[in-house]
């Protein structure tokens, strides 16, 4: 079913355009920084003002800088269309009658989203790494304010952010794929869970709803940047908590939703 | 004779109002059985109970003597359209086909492709977008997939929709060597002109009950035509001049 589920979302066109869009901010944002390569990036801190430093300084502050909201928009439209497109189309009673169970296709999809929310995720970094390398070289990852960090502290905190970055879009993919399964069809769940990204966001930045965004994912989403600060650690316990309950319940509700619910109602 | 398709007391309501009430009927091996009724009379839901796809009510179903439920393994032998051809839109025809198959886990080519890609008649088409496809060709494609497995049933809902004259010749030729080599076919047409050629059984059913099962002959009767007999099984004729 995972294959199924490649062939059928990951491989076309929208997707690969929703992941080539993506891809090119990084560029973008390589280009029109070219001309400090090597130096600060203007009066940034922290990420975006070492971002000019070095390959690996760029695809970093890509993610930062994409994780906030085009990132997640993705990962939604991937989402809402792993859980509704076969429903959308018709073919998940043929995909039932094939014969596949409940189970192995809950798995299938899943899989699936697990993949499709890594590619998106990766695609940034890597974007920004590739960018990086043409247009700023391959150095050590420069820190505003600190020593370069070696080649070892570079590969754990990178892998530690990409690892994390991959979690919490995960969130938004698992609540994105439960309104597919829950709601009667994909754009109105891809519109729902856009529009529960927007919030969320609106929310967080809203200082008087502390109590509302403690439970909010978004909330928890750019606690990695601190690793690449002087101090150079982050607590990331509660955020990864979080994420991981979000994924939970939403998938939880998903399996509910598909095992209540009647194919053919 | 064996039995193949079992339906026993089957029962079915969607909120309030009843779509299948209380229907047994059997189809053996060797025969091809028309489900026939009027629009509403519950031909689909039936179709959806057998298949699965909807869970009954009350009674039960078996395929091929084992019980059926969603995605139950005994669905690798039957091959099934239901509720109309249903496809990817951005992949072709063989990736669909290809899909279908693959998605239960199994080793493509099916022993059957190529005998039913002959009676689907696609051609190059195979090989662009369904998107791009017509209404006949999306249903020769949803046939194509239904026999590509060699299914020992067949589960048809109104499967010559869509289709030409020759096509609908090739379709019934194809169904009754099918039931000739021990296959059992259950399908469900409006039209009765075609179903009297290529049925041997007939089951009707209207507001959810049965209302009359036996072989062709035996219904037809009297009444000279299968439609005849169906209008005055129905009372379809009167409950429109009613109207």
């Amino acid at each position: 079913m995972l294959r199924v589920e490649l062939t059928t979302q990951l491989l076309r066109i929208r997707t690969l355009v929703a992941l080539a869009c993506l891809a090119a901010v990084p560029v973008a944002a390589g280009v029109s920084t070219a001309g400090n390569a090597g130096h600060r990036n203007g009066g940034n801190v922290g990420l975006f003002g070492a971002a000019t430093y070095s390959a690996l300084n760029h695809a970093l502050a890509s993610l930062a800088f994409l994780e906030p909201l085009l990132l997640p928009v993705v990962v939604s439209l991937l989402g809402t269309a792993i859980g509704a497109a076969d429903r959308d189309w018709g073919t998940l009673r043929y995909v039932y009658v094939a014969p596949v169970s409940r189970r192995r296709l809950l798995t299938g999809k899943l899989a699936a989203l697990g993949v499709a929310t890594a590619a998106a995720t990766l695609c940034v970094p890597l974007a920004g790494l590739l960018t990086g390398l043409v247009l700023f070289g391959w150095h050590p990852f420069h820190v505003v304010g600190a020593a370069n960090l070696t080649g070892g502290e570079t590969a754990v905190r990178v892998s530690i952010a990409c690892g994390y970055n991959v979690l919490c879009m995960l969130s938004i993919a698992a609540v994105a794929f439960a309104l597919g399964i829950l709601l009667p069809r994909g754009v109105e769940a891809l519109g729902a869970s856009v529009a529960f990204v927007i919030a969320a966001t609106m929310l967080n930045g809203t200082p008087v709803l502390r109590a509302v965004q403690d439970v909010l994912p978004v909330h928890y989403w750019q606690l990695w940047t601190p690793l690449f600060d002087p101090i150079g650690a982050a607590q990331l316990g509660t955020g990864v908590l979080v994420q991981l309950g979000t994924v939970v319940v939403a998938v939880g509700i998903a399996l509910l939703v598909l095992l209540r619910r009647d194919p053919a109602a | 004779m064996t039995i193949m398709i079992s339906a026993e007391n089957l029962t079915k309501r969607y909120g309030r109002r009843p779509a299948v009430r209380d229907l047994s009927l059997t189809v053996e091996a060797g025969q091809v059985c028309a489900l026939l009724g009027p629009n509403g009379a519950g031909k689909t839901s039936t179709m959806r109970m057998l298949l699965g796809l909807s869970t009954p009510d009350g009674g039960r179903v078996r395929l091929l003597g084992e019980p059926v439920g969603l995605g139950a393994p005994v669905l690798r032998r039957v091959g099934v359209l239901i509720d109309g051809p249903a496809f990817v839109p951005h992949l072709s025809g063989r990736a669909n086909l290809r899909l279908l198959w693959s998605a239960a886990g199994r080793a493509w080519p099916p022993p059957g492709l190529d005998a039913a890609l002959d009676l689907a008649g696609l051609g190059d088409a195979l090989d662009r977008k369904v998107r791009g496809y017509s209404m006949g060709m999306r249903q020769r494609l949803m046939l194509a997939q239904a026999l590509m497995r060699q299914p020992d049933v067949l589960i048809l809902d109104e499967p010559a929709n869509g289709l030409d004259p020759a096509e609908v010749r090739a379709l019934r030729e194809r169904l009754a060597a099918l039931a000739t080599e021990g296959a059992a076919v259950l399908v469900s047409s409006h039209q009765l002109a075609e179903v009297q050629q290529l049925a041997t059984h007939v089951v009707v059913l209207h507001h959810g009950r049965l209302v009359a099962a036996g072989p062709m002959a035996d219904l037809v009767g009297a009444a000279g035509s299968l439609e005849e007999a169906f209008l005055t099984m129905t009372g379809e004729e009167d409950e429109r001049a009613a109207r």
